[in-house]
């Protein structure tokens, strides 16, 4: 011991000569600032509580159960689908928001103005929102959100949101308080970033440096949002716990019905589903299969179904040798039973596609159907013609050269892709194809799949769609060497469909382009596309009122309501 | 006694600073990327390089481990990259519910374990033996992962709702929602509640253990000549079993207590992850899972120091247990 501590002092000596002075997370520079804030939030909310109407539907505590815990409330760095939904419907406020029919309506927005030539989109802010600190919400924070989002500094999750809108201080003008305008190239669905990306408060964040705001403790500790719900505590790991907030406008609705809503993070399925069946949580998101129709059957349960925007399919490297020729892509599709797979897992609450479009988008195009049906009679004649035959009799094809027609495919742990690639590594092997799944953990996918290596074959990967659709990254001949255009995919069509859509304005004129796109989609062949399959939640009848679609589980959250003789008593 | 585990504290710690070097090194050289977190769709390669600059990974190895290390030693453990939560506030939130589940596992499996060992060597090879070894070895040899799922399926899911049974438990989570509108005692009671099946469930798979361990100790105690004298004294056979025989056998059993404090953090991963128990254990695997390295190394060095201080209490306890053995001379 009398030698180590020398060692320790010499180890921190010279450590501190080779470590460059170096604090952009703003480490320590914050204490004392959640205290602070939240007991503003305490004092606002004391000030405004009688304002809280009464009634029947107004008490009670609803409790969601999910698998996944949230990133955080901060929208210049929590962009996973639970943190977002939980910025848009709960704490947060967009300017806008999505109807039943997916066409944006006011919310922090009373209304917007869109100049003729659509260059120019002016919001006009309702001028009661307030900050859960007692603040008013106004074109500053709106111009401090944009600003912030396309500063290349704050790692902004969704730059791409942005890219036609001018950047920097010329983008934006603030009107007035309550007025803020932008300026943008005209482009189609410019309207959709403000119904996903939350405001976020200029004057607790307005001073940190952008290259600071990811680690601040503002969205995982402290968050003061604006929304029908304020942030009341969180333990990590495990909960999060909002209170209804009184002083949101009764013009949108008022305060949630709900006086406590809570949000717990339970890994285990098994366990989820016990929660649900005893009672424990009002809402299981993101059910198995099998748990939805268990949960079914139990009296006091419902489940809401609905179609999503994600879509499953194996993505193929055509930068490997093999898989640069098409036909054996399209092998791979017709050699795989897509439609008993996916009624094997899903029943019917899934979808077949032929691209990475989701049914529920309505660039759709119904009519490609059952393109590509189970066919291991053309799989094989396309495997023949493309070269690939079985020499040696042992069922598995080789090339000329010999080379066995071995395929590895990486998924992370994901139970159903595990099931699915199970299944079909054993049709493939019937056509001839040895397919090789592996499972690896997600850091380690994501860093094969997107690095400039490119050090797969196959991934089988779950896509999610963003109302705005925008497939350059996937299959741009630009984007080749960007994150996500793991197939490798370059055909001048495709740029072509890609680049058009990008300026079409109106949906009208933009369906038929992006159907022309999806029937090239399936010419070129880049992955083999599988289902689109349903979200379902198992929710307690007690919980009234719950409405879940395609724009997520908590889009009617503020509605939720439990008749007083339902209610928990703790 | 005090200068001994003093010692042997401070001795630990370049051990412990050379382990979470290790982990550092092999987090490190593993594939992935700790920035993969926060990849979405539309990312462009200069966001994501953003990213690593924001949470520090941009620098070369030898300077995190510099950064790292150094704060370290200032009593800093730095902030997790996954959101960027202090890793001490990140800990603290978490230990004290592991520190809680161990303890009471630990103190209920040896308790279980000893009486079941005690009761099997004084009725050796008969029926009663025989049903306790069995039941022993069954529990002893189930995954913890698998009992935990039929733990929650028989006491919680079916004993309440299914089968009428005056008490069930909840499946989940370490206290209610609401705990904190509720009045003290009703509060204690509720965490009682919520701790019997995790800890039931990691005592249930020690104590089999612990109690062949027992039983074997004590078959070879009462064999000893000096029990064969306090028999032949004429003292009552509950006073030779209890007093006599135990206090001995209990000699090799405390080193057990040193072995399975590592063994029951270990052990913790699986049942925190199934009863939703927010602890160290799921806290270090979801952090290794995102390369979520300052979390991982403040973690390991504290997983190391748990099992010095295990060792440090076994070593003590041989003291209390064995009057021949006396430290604080060496």
């Amino acid at each position: 011991m009398k030698r180590a501590v020398p060692c320790s002092l010499l180890i921190a000596v010279v450590l501190t000569a080779c470590t460059e002075a170096h604090d952009a997370t703003g480490r320590g520079a914050h204490a004392g600032f959640c205290e602070a804030v939240l007991a503003q939030v305490d004092s606002f909310m004391a000030t405004v509580a009688g304002d809280r109407p009464g009634g029947a539907r107004y008490g009670g505590m609803a409790v969601v159960g999910a698998p996944a815990e949230l990133g955080g409330m901060n929208a210049f760095a929590h962009g996973d689908a639970g943190a977002v939904q939980h910025q848009m419907f709960v704490n947060l406020m967009t300017l806008v928001r999505y109807d039943e029919k997916l066409e944006p309506m006011a919310y922090l927005a009373r209304s917007w103005d869109v100049s003729e030539d659509e260059s120019e989109l002016t919001f006009h802010l309702r001028d009661d929102i307030y900050w859960h600190d007692g603040h008013l919400t106004t074109a500053y924070d709106v111009a401090f959100t944009y600003l912030t989002a396309v500063d290349p500094r704050s790692g902004f999750p969704n730059p791409a949101f942005f890219q036609n809108y001018l950047p920097g201080e010329g983008g934006v003008e603030v009107v007035d308080s309550f007025t803020v305008r932008f300026r943008l190239r005209p482009h189609a669905e410019y309207m959709d970033p403000w119904r996903t990306v939350a405001i976020m408060p200029r004057h607790l964040l307005g001073d940190v440096p952008p290259e600071a705001l990811a680690r601040h403790p503002y969205g995982e500790v402290c968050p003061v949002g604006n929304g029908p719900f304020r942030f009341v505590s969180r333990s990590p790991g495990d909960r999060w716990v909002f209170g209804a907030n009184p002083s949101f406008p009764p013009e949108l609705g008022g305060g949630a019905y709900l006086d406590r809503y809570v949000y717990r993070v339970i890994p285990e399925q098994t366990t989820l589903l016990a929660e649900l069946l005893t009672g424990g949580v009002d809402v299981h998101v993101a059910m198995f299969p099998n748990h939805a129709r268990r949960a079914e059957a139990e009296p006091g349960l419902r489940v809401l179904s609905f179609p999503y925007r994600s879509v499953l399919f194996a993505g193929w490297n055509s930068r490997v040798g093999k898989l640069s020729d098409p036909r054996l892509r399209r092998a791979l599709t017709l050699g795989v039973n897509r439609r008993q797979i996916m009624e094997g897992i899903h029943g019917e609450q899934a979808v077949l596609v032929n691209s990475g479009i989701p049914p529920v988008h309505w660039a759709f195009d119904p009519t490609l159907g059952d393109s590509f049906p189970y066919d291991p009679g053309r799989a094989r004649d396309l495997l023949e013609a493309a070269g690939w035959t079985d020499r040696d009799g042992d069922g598995i094809r080789e090339d000329p050269e010999g080379a066995p027609l071995r395929i590895e495919l990486i998924m992370n742990q994901n139970q159903e892709r595990q099931e699915v690639a199970e299944i079909m590594r054993v049709q493939l092997r019937e056509v001839g194809v040895d397919l090789g799944p592996r499972v690896l953990e997600f850091g380690t996918l994501m860093g094969r799949i997107t690095s400039p290596q490119r050090d797969f074959e196959g991934v089988l990967v779950s896509w999610e769609a963003e109302f705005r659709l925008d497939e350059r990254d996937l299959f741009h001949s630009e984007a080749v060497d960007g994150l996500w255009a793991f197939s490798g995919t370059m055909d001048p069509v495709l740029d072509r469909h890609l680049d058009t859509l990008q300026l079409v304005v109106d949906r009208a004129s933009a369906i038929p382009v992006w159907h022309a796109y999806q029937n090239r989609i399936m010419d070129v062949h880049p992955n083999t596309y599988l289902y689109s399959s349903y979200r379902r939640n198992g929710v307690r009848d007690r919980l009234r009122d719950v409405v879940m679609d395609a724009r997520g589980e908590w889009a009617s959250i503020r509605e939720w309501w439990i008749a007083p003789e339902d209610r928990r008593t703790p | 006694m005090l200068l001994y585990a003093v010692r042997r504290v401070l001795g630990a710690v370049p051990l412990l600073l050379g382990v979470a070097t290790v982990v550092f090194l092999v987090l490190a050289l593993a594939p992935g990327d700790p920035a993969s977190v926060y990849l979405k769709p539309g990312m462009s390669p200069e966001t994501l390089e953003q990213i690593r600059r924001n949470l520090g990974l941009d620098a070369p190895l030898h300077v995190q481990y510099g950064r790292w290390l150094l704060s370290f030693l200032q009593g800093d453990f730095g902030q997790s990259l996954a959101g960027g939560m202090p890793v001490k506030d990140r800990i603290l939130a978490v230990l004290p519910n592991t520190l809680l589940l161990a303890s009471v596992a630990l103190f209920l499996a040896f308790a279980a374990g000893i009486l079941i060992g005690v009761v099997q060597a004084v009725r050796q090879h008969s029926l009663l033996d025989s049903v306790l070894s069995g039941g022993s070895l069954l529990f002893y040899s189930m995954p913890s992962f698998w009992l935990a799922i039929m733990m929650i399926l028989v006491f919680s899911v079916n004993a309440g709702n299914v089968w009428g049974w005056p008490v069930s438990f909840p499946p989940s989570g370490i206290a209610s929602d609401g705990h904190d509108l509720m009045g003290p005692m009703e509060q204690i009671r509720d965490r009682i509640r919520h701790l019997t099946l995790p800890a039931l469930t990691l005592a249930l798979v020690l104590a089999g253990g612990i109690a062949r361990y027992v039983r074997s100790s004590m078959l070879e105690v009462m064999g000893q000549d000096y029990i064969r004298t306090a028999r032949a004294k004429g003292l009552p056979e509950w006073r030779v079993v209890w007093k006599h025989a135990l206090r001995n056998a209990l000699i090799p059993v405390v080193t057990l207590m040193g072995v399975y404090v590592p063994l029951l953090l270990g052990g913790t991963v699986f049942i925190e992850y199934v009863f939703a128990w927010p602890g160290m254990g799921r806290l270090m695997v979801e952090s290794i899972l995102l390369e979520d390295y300052p979390v991982v190394l403040a973690g390991t060095f504290l997983f190391g120091a748990m099992v010095v201080l295990g060792n440090l209490l076994a070593d003590l306890l041989y003291g209390v247990v064995d009057p021949r053995i006396r430290h604080g001379h060496g």
